[in-house]
């Protein structure tokens, strides 16, 4: 607060000391948001038992045994379960949903008021009330511990945000550019194609990379239609059963790093494309 | 062809486009939100004698659940969780926010680091959190001088429910911190400028210019963190598996159907919740509905 308090004072010393006031406030943004992940990797790291339990960050000895050992007990299928998943989840999201956000945003529709509180309705969706009903159905169709089992109610449950992310976008893009379209003969359709996708192309990149993310860190429904089997069972689900029992016997080693192996991708895509995302809702991109 | 029969058959033809555009997303939900609620209700009326159906039950399920503690215990633990976590959430996210619109240097990169516990699946910050508080290999009872050496943080009543709200307000108050930028950024400098020519002091410039204008985004994060606190379920399950008084209604509903499956009461509390969750949410949602409108109009 008392960073900002005098614009008028004498230049530079204060706003130098004002810009490392700010920068101090920030670092403590950092910590909170690093500091427990950084701990987690040290323990990752530590092998032995003298080592995994002291409190001390320093004590050792370290290594990558509990890396290894992770993959020894079949993660990888874990991480490849994980992947198919969030990956189907996110095509079929993006596809049905950019298809609805356009006719919301765009297209005369009737009961476009109706169709929204529904999809808001679906967005405040407690998933644990599907979790009774849908088990019973799943168990019938056949559809436990499948990929689709999966991937059909991710895909219904991250629609909303689609949906809303993308109407926001669609809507925001100049309606002179569909204008010009049709003036040059182009259907309806082929607007949406040729011309409203390739200049939302920031807006859908931004909705898939939520879509995935949701969708790789599901719990709730994976542990209830896919618990056990390596087959189709997803990090989520593997990661929460490597909890033991007895307390002390914990395979904390493993956990750790099995937490660190997941987590590291999710954070090189959020370092990576923060930009991206950011100026994907912000942009509204008329070029030409 | 006439303009207004050329803008007829125009007209026509996006609305049959725009069903066909909306018909998959609609068909999807409804077979997986809606159609699932209205079998639960189907379900919900029978008794059931472990998986086999044993005959139509009416609404005895549903009084036995509502006179039965195993219901209202869950039920009371999940909303000492919203209240708590929301809160704390909403305050040191509003922190987070005023001090990233401040910073003149290293705002992007810090953009990004907030980013961080949102991303972190839920289980793995559970099991990061459940590791802390544990007496090894976790470092919190080591270096808080104020916490015995060997106290049991997850293995006490009270306060394994206070546990799971740290681990919480630590994954989310970034989350609501990078909201309330983003309505933060809304607002001009030139109305900060002017009143401070006025005379307000910071506080009243907070209280008098922010907070108005901030209110919008300030419900919006303020609903979706309250429902999604509701639904809680993945760090309670790990942290303590519901033992101690941290059983929440998610993880109630989830034991009728894999610890001790009963479909007619699985469905029953299902739609117990269902009615607590979405009925919390629209209450919400008018009580905003005013205040969002008008949000959206300014843009």
């Amino acid at each position: 607060m008392a960073v900002a308090r005098d614009r008028h004072g004498a230049a530079g010393r204060c706003r130098r000391a004002r810009r490392w006031g700010g920068v101090a406030l920030l670092a403590i943004i950092w910590c909170w948001c690093l500091l427990p992940f950084a701990w987690l990797i040290d323990v990752s790291l530590k092998t032995g038992n003298n080592a995994l339990s002291s409190p001390l960050l320093t004590q050792g000895p370290f290594g990558l045994d509990n890396y290894a050992s992770v993959f020894g007990q079949g993660f990888g299928y874990n991480l490849r379960n994980s992947m198919i998943v969030a990956s189907v989840t996110t095509i079929l999201c993006i596809s049905i949903g950019s298809l609805a956000a356009y006719a919301l945003a765009r297209l005369r529709l009737r009961r476009k008021a109706l169709i929204l509180a529904g999809v808001l309705a679906v967005s405040l969706y407690p998933p644990v009330a599907l979790v009774p009903p849908l088990y019973e159905l799943w168990r019938s169709l056949g559809l436990l511990n499948t990929y689709a089992g999966l991937y059909i109610p991710y895909t219904a449950f991250t629609l909303p945000l689609v949906i809303f992310i993308l109407t926001t976008f669609f809507a925001s893009i100049p309606s002179e550019m569909e204008d010009a379209a049709r003036v040059d003969g182009a259907t309806p359709f082929q607007t949406f194609a040729r011309v409203i996708l390739p200049l939302s192309a920031p807006g859908v990149f931004a909705a898939a990379i939520l879509v995935f993310v949701h969708a790789w860190n599901e719990f709730l429904l994976a542990s209830t239609f896919a618990p056990r089997s390596l087959a189709v069972q997803t990090v989520p689900v593997a990661i929460s059963v490597f909890t033991g029992s007895v307390p002390f016997q914990h395979p904390i080693g493993a956990i750790t790093a099995a937490c660190v192996i997941v987590t590291v991708p999710m954070i090189l895509l959020v370092l990576l494309f923060q930009r991206r995302i950011v100026a994907g809702l912000t942009a509204g991109g008329v070029k030409g | 062809m006439s303009s207004v029969a050329i803008a007829r058959s125009r007209s026509l033809d996006e609305s049959s486009l725009g069903k066909v555009f909306i018909a998959p997303s609609v068909l999807t939900m409804a077979l997986v939100a809606l159609f699932p609620v209205l079998y639960a209700m189907v379900l919900s009326v029978f008794s059931y004698d472990g998986l086999r159906r044993e005959g139509f039950a009416g609404l005895v399920n549903y009084a036995e659940a509502l006179s039965s503690g195993e219901f209202w215990r869950p039920v009371n633990a999940t909303l000492v969780f919203t209240a708590a976590s929301v809160t704390l959430e909403f305050l040191i996210g509003l922190g987070f926010a005023l001090i990233m619109a401040r910073a003149f240097a290293g705002r992007g990169l810090t953009r990004a680091v907030i980013l961080v516990p949102w991303v972190i699946p839920t289980v793995v910050s559970a099991q990061m959190w459940g590791l802390m508080f544990q007496v090894t290999p976790g470092f919190i009872n080591h270096y808080a001088w104020f916490v015995p050496q060997d106290f049991n943080w997850l293995g006490t009543p009270g306060w394994a429910m206070v546990a799971i709200i740290i681990a919480d307000v630590w994954k989310t108050a970034p989350f609501v911190a990078l909201l309330l930028l983003a309505g933060l950024q809304t607002i001009g400098q030139d109305v900060y400028e002017s009143a401070r020519i006025d005379g307000a002091s910071a506080w009243q410039r907070f209280t008098q210019i922010t907070l108005p204008l901030l209110k919008p985004a300030i419900l919006v994060a303020l609903l979706f963190r309250s429902v999604d606190s509701l639904r809680v379920y993945d760090l309670p399950k790990v942290m303590t598996g519901g033992a101690f008084g941290t059983e929440t209604l998610s993880m109630l509903v989830q034991r009728f159907v894999a610890d001790t499956p009963d479909p007619g009461m699985g469905a029953t509390l299902s739609i117990l919740t269902f009615i607590a969750v979405l009925g919390i949410g629209m209450i919400f949602v008018s009580l905003l509905g005013r205040d969002l409108a008008g949000g959206g109009e300014g843009r």
